[in-house]
């Protein structure tokens, strides 16, 4: 089975506050024409605060798709 | 090549504004300039504190349980025994009876005892009894039809598909297709320095030295894990051996290190070792593809089709961007995350950039030996218009030129005798723009000058450029200014990934010491009956611009602050910082075609990141990217027994990295930019080698290993294999 | 590591002293520590006593007629660096220099060298209980064996790792042990056991016992040379590496009247090859020669699932050595 499909590769408001990725950490400035030298692509490697791991406490995976309203162990 | 089709040209400066204030000097005394670091000698004679070196009074040291199964369920944990052990002062089970563990290595129990011998013995007491489960080691055990479902839902996480033009199009003008796969292995970060820290509680107030490269970030994931206030966390990382990536955060054993203190009544040091270091403090995640693509006769891209996998072990994201940098107007690209039972991936020294650049770069030469092209010019024609965030058509011919690429026989060296020479080459761009940093200047009425600022060095010299900045803005000389970074009490800035730490740092303290400067004119100004605008600080004078003797020496001019230092805050701007650097890079290789050995001669870097602010750093930027490049080409490979899912090489001695004898001649050409502000080049000189060196020993045997890292082994069995067919390239 | 005691023997008689109560790994000696301590720090060694047996002898003497001796003490630099030892054994220090890092040769030993436990890393691993840590499989099979045997048949798959091991038995060294019984003198192509004679270590040493000295005779007519094959050419193990001696005839004219070809790296112990000796014999080495020995030495290899191309290794390494020590410029 694959995993549900995000919606949108964007953190929402709705994302749990226990969700961090490098991202929230480094202050970068994009390059806006970034996207004209390749296509968009996901990296990131999310983690739980909880579990300081890619897993959330309920074993499944930490990512913005899915660290949100709806999960048991998502609080805001 | 006049009117032979090429990508047609649309530039789009990226080129910021000057700042209005605090321009960077069109002519610098310090900037841009050989400078070696100011903490160069300490840490050459073993005076730099590290995490490991800070010893507190009656600390312990901690270490961890961790699972020795990739894939299990936590029956029982007994920490009776271990507590009773000598020395050991705190035990704790990290994870609770039926929980999971999803890779070798998850941290399970922990304990402090007062020598490290103790706590690595009273270890292997905590009894874990374990249910065993099924576990997928490898990719390709993943995907295998009828494969255990290990991962909650499901070992494959499908992407997003992206696509652009129209791809049936593009095959039919297609007149030559390659159809190829390529793949990458995992690569672990090996940080010479170990992931960890040592922590102490004052009652409920923790300070932390960790080995992070963020002092900030590390603190509010402190106070988040431990739900505590952030104003009662202090982060100390005043050096450190490198994160590549990896250390954004307490992590597990800082969370862990954190509690086994609070439980001692006593500070506890807990950095991982090495074995700990491959299995669970993140790598960067395999690659592979499936890739049909169509050129035209007369060397124009136009179609490129690719299936991408890729595993980032227990965690997903190991996406990568394909096609890299080349322009094919039609394509579709979709990936899949795979889930597998190994230690999760994490941010790793430009992720995915190497990945797509290796798979892009190889293609590249197959196709330009498709179509009996020089791979050079097959590359120029179909690059993206030269802008100041897009130099290859202007880099490539600088490098060949530098390189000799002239020289280059077609794919197959020719010359007689088991060693075989080749060249290759590849490109590689980023963004490397920063913000957000503050910073706090003191000059105090004796001259010496504090530059404070809460970013950290990761060992690529950010304190120098703090120092060179704050003495170049001041006019005066470096020894003058005391840089004091890496620690969560100074001034906010932000982690130290993305190469964004100097384009972050950089115009903080360019504004912040401008501002003080402007504040120490103002001060002077009136007793020397001019105006503090006329004034300008040079050569460890402030005086009328284009008037040294109407002026104050520096120390002269410090000592009117009475008894009261001079102090300001000031923080990031626009304008002296921009984001988008492009680089290019040559490797030429000798391949023993008898001993499958593979060596890299040569590297040829030509690279640019905005205004350089040290040009010693910034070359060494250059070397460690090319070494690690090199490594990532040749030898690094984290390898799971493919049975029982463990790694069977968690070391330095079967995880090879290179040694002197093994790091090619490296020439690197830096093109300055300093009208574009600074740019951070952490990452950009990392991306292309493999590619290059990948390339390289394709030319040089005539047989393509389109997998890395470039073995004896494969390099036997693909000359082998060749044989047996009897083709060449 | 586990706690351990430590006797500090001032020299061969006490450090055997120390020694006469041992039972395997549990009193161990104690050389450079570059093998036993990374043992220790993974407790895949466990000893309850370490007894120092760095003054046991460490002196050289290569007289001009008659034996040279090596001590065992004698550091891998020593042997290096050793002007006479070079002129009349290059073999030896050819291999000596290609050895670990100048650290690990400034403190490992000859007798370390020789004692070293395999690199295999299902061994050198504390989750795999192989069958040389009393457990029931060899993981090579099944797993990762790119860097493991060729020759040998099993049932434990690991290459004997010692650099100075090859050259010694060429030119037809003799290793000299000490224990409680007094002193015996051992060819050291035949101090090496194959798994099925010793599951738990790699020779006939008993734990009672050191290695006191290496004694080699002196070469007359003959030509000799190591050829390593390396990944890294920095502190790396051999893929395979290959010692020959030719013992060139009387007469002149470069016709080999007997031959030693000793392969490292490719079996549980160091591996003679006498299809390789028969074949040089009476011949006038030459390319074509050579190329027909390393086939003859190869042609009982038995290969795993993914150590095939050592197969290619073995016979450029063996090749190499024979023209090296033809005097030939090899790459």
């Amino acid at each position: 089975m694959d995993h549900p499909k995000p919606a949108s590769p964007l953190v929402s408001h709705a994302t749990c506050e226990h969700l961090r990725h490098k991202g929230m950490y480094v202050m970068s400035v994009v390059d806006p024409a970034e996207f004209q030298f390749y296509d968009k692509y996901d990296a990131t490697a999310y983690w739980c605060t909880k579990t300081q791991k890619p897993l959330g406490p309920d074993g499944k995976a930490a990512h913005a798709s899915a660290c949100h309203d709806g999960r048991e162990c998502c609080s805001h | 090549m006049a009117d032979t089709p090429q990508v047609p040209e649309v530039n789009a400066p990226s080129r910021p504004q000057p700042h209005e204030k605090y321009p960077w000097p069109a002519e610098p005394t310090l900037v841009g300039k050989r400078i070696q670091r100011v903490d160069g000698p300490i840490k050459v004679t073993g005076q730099a504190k590290y995490s490991y070196d800070i010893n507190r009074p009656g600390g312990l040291h901690g270490r961890i349980l961790r699972s020795p199964h990739p894939h299990a369920r936590i029956v029982a944990i007994d920490l009776s025994a271990a507590s009773k052990a000598p020395g050991v002062k705190a035990v704790m089970a990290v994870l609770q009876p039926g929980a999971k563990v999803m890779f070798q290595g998850e941290e399970v129990a922990a304990l402090a005892a007062a020598t490290e011998e103790q706590a690595d013995d009273a270890l292997r007491l905590i009894k874990v009894q374990y249910e065993v489960l099924p576990h997928i080691a490898t990719e390709a055990l993943a995907l295998r039809e009828g494969a255990p479902q290990v991962f909650k839902d499901g070992n494959i996480k499908a992407g997003d598909t992206e696509e652009a033009g129209d791809l049936e199009a593009g095959f039919k003008a297609a007149a030559h297709t390659v159809l190829a796969g390529y793949a990458t292995q995992v690569q672990t970060h090996v940080s010479l320095e170990t992931h960890g820290c040592v922590c102490e509680w004052d009652g409920d107030k923790l300070t932390s030295w960790v080995s992070t490269q963020a002092v900030h970030g590390t603190r509010e994931q402190f106070a988040k894990a431990l739900d505590i206030p952030q104003a009662n966390v202090r982060v100390i990382t005043e050096y450190m051996g490198g994160g590549f990536g990896s250390k954004f955060g307490p992590d597990a054993q800082g969370i862990i290190c954190a509690k086994l203190a609070k439980q001692a009544g006593a500070a506890v040091k807990l950095l991982l070792d090495r074995k700990d270091e491959h299995l669970a403090s993140g790598n960067r995640p395999s690659s592979a593809s499936k890739i049909k693509a169509g050129v035209s006769a007369d060397g124009m891209l136009t179609a490129f089709d690719a299936e991408t996998w890729g595993t980032g072990g227990a965690g997903a994201g190991s996406g990568f961007p394909l096609p890299y940098i080349y322009v094919f107007p039609n394509r579709r690209r979709k990936h899949r995350d795979i889930f597998t039972n190994a230690g999760p991936q994490r941010a790793m020294r430009a992720p995915g950039h190497p990945q797509g650049c290796f798979h892009t770069e190889m293609l590249m030469d197959e196709l330009a030996d498709k179509l009996r092209m020089d791979p050079l010019a097959f590359r120029i024609k179909n690059l993206p218009p030269e802008a100041p965030n897009a130099m290859w058509r202007k880099y490539f011919p600088i490098a060949a030129e530098r390189f000799g690429w002239s020289k280059r026989h077609v794919t197959g060296d020719p010359t007689p005798g088991p060693i075989k020479r080749g060249m290759g080459c590849a490109a590689n761009r980023w963004g490397g723009g920063g913000q957000g940093t503050k910073a706090h200047c003191e000059i105090n009425p004796d001259g010496s000058v504090v530059m404070r600022c809460g970013t950290q060095d990761l060992g690529v010299g950010t304190k120098t450029i703090v120092a060179i900045i704050t003495a170049e803005t001041l006019g005066i000389p470096m020894e003058l200014v005391r840089a004091e970074i890496g620690d969560s009490n100074y001034p906010f800035s932000g982690g130290s990934g993305g190469s964004t730490t100097a384009p972050g740092v950089s115009p903080a303290i360019r504004v912040t010491s401008g501002m003080a400067l402007d504040a120490l004119k103002a001060k002077v100004a009136p007793g020397l009956g001019v105006d503090a605008a006329t004034l300008v600080a040079s050569n460890g004078r402030i005086h009328v611009k284009g008037d040294p003797s109407k002026g104050l020496a520096w120390r002269d001019a410090c000592k009117q602050l009475g008894m009261e230092p001079l102090a300001v805050d000031g923080q990031w701007e626009r304008g002296l910082s921009a984001s988008g650097t492009s680089g290019v890079q040559f490797a030429e290789v000798e391949v023993d075609i008898e001993t499958g050995v593979s060596k890299v001669t040569r590297v040829t870097c030509v690279q640019d990141c905005g205004l350089i602010v040290d040009q010693l750093t910034a070359e060494s930027q250059c070397i460690g990217g090319i070494i690690g490049g090199v490594n990532y080409a040749l030898f690094e490979d984290r390898i799971l027994d493919r049975v029982t899912g463990h790694m069977v090489n968690p070391n330095m001695e079967w995880y090879r990295i290179a040694g002197p004898s093994d790091i090619p001649t490296i020439d690197i050409t830096l093109m300055n930019q300093p009208e574009r502000g600074v740019i951070g080049i952490g990452e950009p000189p990392t991306i292309s080698t493999a590619a290059a060196v990948a390339n390289a020993v394709a030319n040089a045997i005539g047989a393509r290993i389109r997998s890395i890292p470039i073995t004896p082994e494969k390099v036997i069995t693909a000359l082998a294999e060749r044989e047996k067919t009897g083709g060449t390239l | 590591m586990k706690a351990f005691a430590y006797v500090n023997a001032a020299n061969q008689q006490e450090a055997l002293a120390a020694l006469s109560t041992a039972t395997r790994g549990r009193r161990l000696p104690l050389a450079g520590g570059t093998d036993l301590l990374g043992l220790m720090k993974d407790y895949v060694a466990e000893p309850d006593v370490l007894v120092n047996v760095k003054n046991l002898p460490a002196g050289i003497a290569v007289p001009a007629q008659g034996l040279a001796v090596i001590g065992a003490a004698a550091t891998l630099t020593d042997v290096a660096d050793h002007a006479a030892l070079a002129k009349t054994y290059p073999a030896l220090t050819d291999a000596a220099r290609g050895v670990g890092t100048p650290q690990i040769r400034n403190v490992g030993t000859v007798g370390g060298n020789l004692m070293q436990r395999p690199r295999c890393w299902y061994f050198r691993n504390e989750e795999f209980h192989c069958l040389k840590k009393g457990g029931a499989r060899c993981f090579a099979v099944e797993g990762e064996n790119q860097y493991h045997a060729i020759f040998g048949d099993g049932p434990c798959h690991i290459v004997h790792p010692s650099s100075l091991a090859p050259p010694l038995i060429a030119y037809n060294a003799r290793i000299k042990v000490a224990g409680p019984q007094g002193e015996r003198e051992i060819e050291a192509g035949t101090f090496f056991l194959m798994p099925d004679r010793n599951m738990f270590g790699e020779t006939v040493l008993e734990p009672t016992e050191l290695v006191t000295e290496v004694v080699i005779p002196t070469p007359r007519n003959v030509s000799a040379a190591t050829y390593e094959v390396k990944f890294k050419q920095s502190h790396d193990w051999s893929i395979v590496t290959a010692s020959v001696a030719l013992r060139m005839s009387g007469g002149g004219g470069g016709v080999v009247e007997s031959a030693r070809v000793v392969l490292g790296a490719v079996a549980p112990v160091p591996w003679r090859s006498l299809p390789a000796e028969q074949m040089l014999k009476g011949k006038r080495v030459d390319e074509a020669v050579a190329w027909q020995a390393a086939e003859a030495a190869l042609a009982d290899a038995r290969p795993m699932s993914g150590n095939g191309y050592k197969v290619q290794v073995a016979k450029t390494a063996l090749r190499r050595a024979i023209m090296k020590a033809t005097g030939a410029k090899v790459v």
